[in-house]
């Protein structure tokens, strides 16, 4: 894997198109009907996701990784393993005990752009929180070498898809992690499912053992 | 300090949630309040309040409030300049400004781009605007609002119930009010 560098320019977006995620309709699909859930959201808070869990008895965590430098923050190389098992714990929702673990947690992009460390120290900081058993759904970059330089602002459309609203002009190298590695960074989670995606990423669903 | 306002022109607060003005030709006409007449009551930019505000009308904040703000049946909006720090209790709540503590309302809460909202939010409908700040908790199962909403309530009822004796009956009550003071410090 390759670390994250240098920002290059690339060509204005256009419209960003809805990206079929058959992993996001499925997980969204159980929630129809489920028992009340709680759902973490490490990106930002959109209505339509809101609405999209709406439709089901949900209590929803909004982390908003991204907004005060949290990557920037976990990503300092001399950073350690202490100091970045304490970071990840303030940047996630306080927990209140067992009645209060996560069903489901909502990475969308963010895996890209932390450090296998940082990566590692945030998936142990939500596996704390989190009740046996319970998914993580991300979407890793995979065939592109280059991604933008800002994780994304992932909202779901009226039918269940995924539009990225806030991808970035310029990009930067990306991390391309593979499932080994994610297996080594995300020790006590295994992979459940992966999918190609349409745009090159791959979405994955990780279950806490 | 609490002015009555009309509100700002383009600015698409609780407005939505208001009910209609009741339709009584025949019946004795008592005085209007500001949320039948279509206005709401403001707190200005220059207010600080540290304590309770109590109401059962429209309220728009642009002061920095502490405390609470109890407004069950009546809708509140946190304008641009507005800063609260208190656990709010409405029936609708707008944020265009920045608030920290919990929200509760009974019917929908309102984040808009550009506010910020750090603290639970509470309420059968949530729409979270794209350039809002939101980080804490969204709780919208009808079953776990109600409770919220309930204790809640109890809550505020135990609260007024201790401060009985100090709280004018007025529409909006202040308690422990300090003007042009930094907040906190009264």
């Amino acid at each position: 894997m390759s670390s994250m560098g240098r920002a290059t320019a690339r060509a204005p977006m256009e419209k960003p198109e809805a990206l079929k995620a058959p992993l996001f309709r499925l997980l969204v699909e159980q929630l129809d009907g489920a028992g009340r859930r709680h759902i973490l959201d490490l990106g930002a808070a959109s209505t339509p996701m809101l609405s999209l869990l709406g439709r089901s008895r949900c209590r929803v965590e909004i982390a908003d990784l991204a907004s005060d430098d949290g990557i920037a923050r976990m990503n300092v190389e001399e950073t350690s393993g202490e100091e970045l098992a304490a970071m990840a714990e303030s940047l996630l929702p306080a927990h209140h005990g067992d009645d209060d673990a996560l069903d489901l947690v909502f990475c969308w992009d963010l895996p890209n752009y932390l450090k296998a460390k940082p990566l590692s120290a945030l998936m142990n900081a939500i596996a704390a929180r989190a009740r046996r058993g319970a998914l993580i759904h991300a979407l890793i970059v995979y065939s592109e070498r280059t991604m933008p330089e800002r994780p994304g602002r992932f909202v779901p459309t009226d039918d269940v898809m995924l539009v990225n609203r806030g991808a970035a002009a310029k990009e930067i190298p990306a991390p391309r992690y593979s499932p080994d590695d994610l297996r080594r960074i995300m020790g006590g989670y295994s992979i459940d499912r992966v999918m190609l995606l349409a745009n090159g990423m791959q979405e994955f669903l990780f279950r806490l053992q | 300090m609490f002015e009555r306002g009309k509100k700002e022109d383009g600015m698409d607060d609780a407005s939505d949630f208001r009910p209609a003005a009741p339709q009584r030709s025949q019946a004795p006409v008592s005085p209007k309040t500001a949320t039948q007449s279509g206005e709401c009551a403001v707190i200005g930019r220059s207010i600080q309040i540290n304590g309770d505000v109590r109401g059962d009308e429209d309220l728009r904040i642009e002061g920095d409030i502490s405390g609470t703000v109890q407004l069950k049946n009546s809708n509140l909006t946190i304008g641009k300049e507005g800063k609260v720090r208190a656990d709010v209790y409405a029936r609708s709540i707008t944020v265009y400004g920045t608030t920290e503590g919990d929200l509760y309302a009974t019917e929908r809460i309102n984040v808009h781009i550009n506010a910020q909202v750090r603290g639970n939010i509470t309420a059968p409908k949530v729409g979270i605007e794209e350039g809002a700040r939101f980080k804490g908790s969204i709780e919208m199962d009808q079953d776990a609002v109600d409770k919220a909403l309930g204790k809640a309530s109890m809550q505020g009822m135990n609260h007024q119930s201790d401060k009985e004796s100090k709280v004018a009956p007025a529409k909006v009550v202040k308690e422990a009010t300090s003007l042009n003071r930094p907040s906190g410090a009264g």
